[in-house]
């Protein structure tokens, strides 16, 4: 019964927290985000492996999740083998907090 | 009877939910920076909403465009408009001069220059390697790109032959020139095959 219904109240409440914060302009390169604020720049990555066994930049950033494809200098995608495809590999957990953290 | 309870609650929260959801655009509606912006050039009528991107600067050196609306992340590698990444570095970790290995129009590596490259491999210590050779621009594009990828192939053998994980090969032929080929010197560092690593 408590179970039941402190979930449904907590993402309540964790809808009401997000819906306060103040609407963001066009510049859309900080996070304004008041749990897990912080510069875009100085993000921690790690690496997802595609099913192509390709490499993306896989950043998690608290609440915003982040994946851009890795490169090389000719615009090819990076295949490096670093890790087996569909795992992903490295710290890239940095911009999460303790309110918000992995399961978001 | 509990079950009951928790369903009526839940369908609150979900209330509440439809309820926060609905007001958020209108109260976002009111804010002069979602204004739409409406422009009329060539007599075709946009509507839409800026987005001004930051850049995220990846391990590599390369650089993302990054934004934060809010709750949502977005992220895409910032490439100029004929697909190159735009880098402030390269992986590029070793580029050899094909002069030094190879005799012209000829991709047979001397037991010497064999023993040069295992040795570079076998302290190179990457993950991955990409292997892309080059030539001058002396002789057709078609010829170029066969040469520069048998001289590539050339180089892969040997790597892997030491175990390195070589996961492309590949011929540029004249195509990607890194100096002028009007001069000696700079068709001398076009000639080149080059070795990415990736860690």
């Amino acid at each position: 019964m408590t179970m039941n219904f402190v979930k449904p109240l907590l993402l309540v409440a964790a809808v009401a927290a997000v819906a306060a914060c103040d609407p963001v302009g066009p510049d859309k390169s900080r996070d304004r985000q008041s749990i897990d604020k912080d510069d875009l720049t100085g993000m921690k990555a790690g690496i997802w492996v595609d099913p192509n066994g390709c490499d993306h930049w896989i950043i998690d950033d608290g609440v915003e999740g982040y994946l851009s494809a890795r490169l090389d200098k000719y615009g090819k995608p990076v295949c490096s083998g670093i890790a087996p495809p569909t795992i992903a590999t490295g710290d890239f957990k940095g911009g999460s907090t303790s309110i918000i953290g992995d399961p978001l | 009877m509990a079950y009951r309870i928790s369903k009526a609650i839940g369908a609150m929260a979900l209330a509440a939910l439809a309820g926060l959801s609905a007001v958020a655009p209108a109260v976002a509606g009111d804010a002069d920076q979602n204004t739409p912006f409406i422009s009329t050039q060539n007599t075709r009528t946009i509507k839409g909403e800026q987005y001004i991107p930051g850049i995220w600067v990846d391990p590599d050196g390369c650089e993302h465009w990054v934004m934060d609306d809010g709750v949502e992340g977005y992220m895409s590698p910032h490439t100029d408009r004929k697909g190159i990444p735009v880098c402030h570095r390269s992986n590029t970790c070793g580029v050899m001069n094909t002069d030094q290995f190879f005799a012209t129009d000829s991709h047979r590596i001397s037991k010497h220059g064999q023993a040069r490259i295992a040795d570079f491999f076998k302290s190179a210590n990457a993950v991955g390697y990409v292997i892309a050779g080059h030539t001058d621009s002396r002789a057709s594009d078609d010829y170029n790109i066969k040469l520069s990828y048998n001289r590539a192939l050339a180089v892969a053998r040997v790597a892997r032959s030491v175990g390195a994980n070589i996961t492309d090969v590949r011929g540029y032929g004249e195509r990607m020139p890194v100096a002028t080929n009007k001069t000696a010197t700079g068709m001398a560092k076009n000639r080149r095959v080059e070795i990415l690593c990736f860690r």
